[in-house]
């Protein structure tokens, strides 16, 4: 961390001692305690106090507060669709130019970065309200390097390989996924996420983010087509572990597990970055990368969209604006508040200047990379949908798919949830 | 007139009837009880009901690194006892393979890939035979076993939810809230019980219904209101809307009507004769207060005492709403409820976290529940 001095020197000669910041947002345990060290080297270097509040029902209440008018100072949203939300009933305060110079400057592929974050105000103007702090990867497939070469399978570069390789698991008698989409009230939403990987890999970014604000319906044929596909590798009872209709009451957690298992009930599990917590704790630490191990979710060779990524993250932003506030959200762009967490865990971050040589481990280093050589990065679409729709309709919409409803009827009555709200 | 030929049989059916309530009751306490003692991969493979059976387990164990194969004539081998087996487990079967992990009884050779041969006796020896080529890369192979694995339990998931926990704060923080919270109420309605039951007034009974019509106010639906004036107070004098007085303030006014409306009806059934007695005598109100009705009333304050301290004790939604989430204001359940992890991904320690919460109300409960029927009771029947 050789530039970490150099990027704290500048918060060093500020002197806001005395002066007390209130953040909320959704870390707690390892989280909070790697958030916690990222404030302290602020604190120490500008005398200002922050007190992070964290909680696992964080959107709820600081909902609470808001209406209360007892809003904190910065609160980080892990679905930016309620940051828009917000933002347009003048909750939001819009952030320095400073931040939104840094994020187009140094996060990679910035401008997208800072288009996360800008929504439009009460009165209509644009503004940046979000900065993206703390970001995963989903485009990732989980394997067992051991197994694939105990029974011969090379890791899929494509998604044609991906879909032969399905079936040539099947044909050796084996099972090739695990899928669980259950997650207490916000089961379905492992379905979401393997539809807007798909739907990133068979259209091209700008359909993607029509999609995303609705300018293309959902229930259009080539959200459909994403629909079904999904539909191919999950609604295949030979496919997956379990029966197809079993896949909403898996704990989205424990569906991993059976990658593990001898003999393993699956060969491989398509999730995001933060999955390995949920490994049996021989899989954990050190043993990813090499007793576990990840692949790319590859793109269709047929299909010219080069090598897209989804991922998702949190967006900060301010609700309660003071000088120290502001100056603490410059702090978050410096490459030392991202290298801080990046040494613990949990953490990915697009930010170019950040030291990679930070990470604690290769896997993780690996997935930062990912990020950074992104050249089609889409976020999450159900984080950016409005509320009724991205933690509403479109996970029960996964479930009643998988217990049977077909793809154009599940389309059908997602965009009709749209219709409501618009 | 009660027949005595019928007594047994309905004592029987009585003491059965409550034999099946406590059981229901106990099962899943049972339950929780034996899954906070288990392994966090074992808790996530089965139920706690199969805890306490033997279970066969199909695992592997990694061979010696092949840097330690020795050239013999049946090839390079690379031999040892799987760790298992050194500490007293028998092998029932095993397997080169994660398809055939079973494939092999103890003590036969198996052959696998490229001709190699492995065989595992029933005490753990391996010999793993490569016959025309040495064995390569740094790691040892995969060697897939069975074994009879006896009931097994820990103490792992106390012990992290003890060290790691940060559990003494937040009891502490617990504690600060639920004493005055309980107190508080108690003190109050023990006062308002005794001028609604003793002190006429006009306008009483209506003022009494109004409260009685307070039980049914749903305590969500105030919330925000609440913090709202909390925050428009707090930002005029200059004080933090979330604090310990408020969380007070707000347990108190929750529980008062149900407070005043059980001690009430059991101040009410007090005999007359006495109270009339002392005021005839000249006692003051606060005389026939402190000195007949309070100490006559100890079972209806001991019930309501461990109603209110059960229910702050475990509330959840009034603490997150009206205290910080940092550590010097967070309650033990809300803290238990972090312990899950941001992802949800450690909910082992939710059992044991459970299990060490529930000691203090349970002390509570055990130390007044003489009081608790009679006081519950009292006033309603005559």
């Amino acid at each position: 961390m050789g530039g970490l001095q150099d990027s704290l020197s500048k918060f060093e000669a500020m002197d806001l001692s005395g002066q007390e910041i209130r953040f909320d947002g959704p870390w707690i345990s390892g989280d909070e305690a790697n958030l916690k060290n990222v404030l302290a080297y602020f604190e120490e270097a500008t005398g200002a106090k922050v007190q992070y509040n964290g909680s696992n029902d964080f959107e709820q209440l600081v909902l609470v507060d808001m209406k209360a008018g007892n809003s904190p100072n910065l609160a980080a949203w892990p679905q930016p669709g309620t940051v828009g939300e917000l933002a347009a009933q003048g909750e939001l305060v819009a952030l320095k130019d400073s931040v939104k110079d840094a994020v187009l400057a140094d996060y990679s592929a910035g401008q997208s970065w800072a288009d996360l974050g800008t929504y439009a105000g009460p009165n209509g103007d644009a503004n940046m309200y979000g900065l993206a702090y703390n970001v995963n990867l989903k485009s990732l497939v989980w394997y067992v390097p051991e197994n694939f070469e105990e029974a011969g399978y090379e890791i899929p570069q494509t998604m044609e390989e991906l879909i032969a390789l399905t079936d040539q698991i099947v044909d050796d008698g084996g099972t090739p996924w695990c899928i669980g989409m259950e997650s207490g009230g916000a089961t379905g939403w492992v379905g979401t996420d393997w539809i807007e990987d798909i739907m990133l890999r068979t259209q091209p970014k700008s359909v993607y983010d029509q999609w995303v604000s609705n300018e293309i319906p959902f229930n259009d044929p080539r959200g459909v087509n994403a629909i079904e596909t999904f539909g191919f590798f999950a609604l295949n009872d030979d496919y997956v572990d379990g029966s197809a209709s079993s896949l909403a009451s898996i704990f989205f957690g424990d569906s991993p597990k059976g990658l593990f298992e001898s003999p393993a009930k699956c060969y491989m599990h398509r999730q995001a970055s933060f999955i390995p917590a949920f490994f049996p704790e021989a899989y954990q630490g050190d043993a990813v990368g090499t007793d576990v191990d990840f692949f790319y979710f590859p793109a269709y060779e047929g299909k010219d969209l080069g090598k897209p990524v989804l991922g998702g993250g949190t967006l900060l932003t301010m609700m309660n604006e003071s000088e120290a506030s502001h100056v603490l959200m410059d702090y978050l762009t410096s490459p030392i508040a991202h290298e801080i967490w990046m040494a613990g865990e949990g953490f990915l971050t697009p930010h170019s200047k950040a030291n990679l040589e930070a990470y604690s481990s290769d896997v993780l280093r690996k997935q930062g990379e990912i990020f950074l050589n992104a050249t089609t990065f889409g976020f999450d679409a159900s984080d950016m949908m409005p509320g009724a729709i991205g933690a509403g309709a479109f996970w029960t919409g996964m479930v009643d798919y998988t217990n049977g409803k077909s793809a154009e009827q599940v389309a059908t009555e997602i965009q009709a949830a749209w219709d409501a709200i618009k | 007139m009660s027949k005595p030929a019928e007594r047994p049989l309905a004592r029987i059916a009585a003491s059965a009837g409550l034999l099946a309530l406590v059981i229901l009751w106990i099962v899943p306490t049972l339950g929780l009880l034996i899954s906070s003692v288990r392994d966090k991969d074992a808790l996530a493979e089965s139920g706690w009901w199969t805890a306490l059976s033997a279970s066969e387990q199909t695992v592997f164990e990694r061979t010696a690194s092949p840097d330690q194969q020795i050239e013999t004539a049946d090839g390079w081998v690379i031999q040892g006892q799987l760790e298992i087996a050194a500490t007293g487990y028998t092998i029932t079967a095993f397997g080169g393979s994660q398809r055939t992990p079973n494939e092999g009884a103890p003590g036969s050779t198996v052959t696998l890939r490229n001709g190699t041969t492995l065989s595992i006796d029933a005490q753990g020896n391996y010999r793993f035979v490569s016959p025309d080529e040495p064995f390569t890369g740094s790691r040892g192979k995969r060697m897939f076993f069975s074994y009879e694995k006896p009931a097994s339990f820990t103490l792992d998931n106390y012990k992290e939810v003890l060290t790691e926990g940060r559990l003494g704060q937040a009891f502490i923080n617990t504690l600060t809230v639920t004493i005055p919270a309980t107190v508080i109420p108690v003190l109050m309605a023990a006062f308002a019980a005794y001028a609604f039951s003793w002190m006429p007034f006009k306008g009483r009974n209506w003022l009494f219904a109004g409260v009685i019509g307070l039980l049914v106010v749903p305590l969500q639906t105030s919330l925000v209101p609440l913090l709202r004036l909390y925050s428009d107070v707090g930002n005029a004098l200059g004080f933090e809307a979330k604090g310990y007085a408020g969380v007070w303030m707000a347990h108190t006014g929750f529980g008062l009507p149900l407070a005043i409306y059980l001690m009430r009806n059991y101040m009410k059934s007090l005999p007359k004769d006495l109270i009339e007695c002392a005021r005839v005598d000249g006692a003051s109100h606060f005389h026939v207060f402190t000195k007949i009705v309070l100490p006559l009333s100890v079972p209806a304050l001991a019930s309501f005492t461990i109603f209110q301290f059960l229910w702050v004790w475990n509330d959840l939604l009034v603490a997150l709403v009206f205290l910080g989430q940092a550590e010097d204001q967070i309650v033990l359940t809300a803290q238990l409820r972090a312990l899950l992890g941001t992802r949800g991904s450690n909910w082992e320690v939710l059992t044991s976290g459970a299990f060490i919460t529930i000691i203090l109300p349970l002390v509570v409960f055990f130390s007044l529940q003489r009081f608790f029927v009679r006081g519950l009771v009292a006033g309603s029947v005559k």
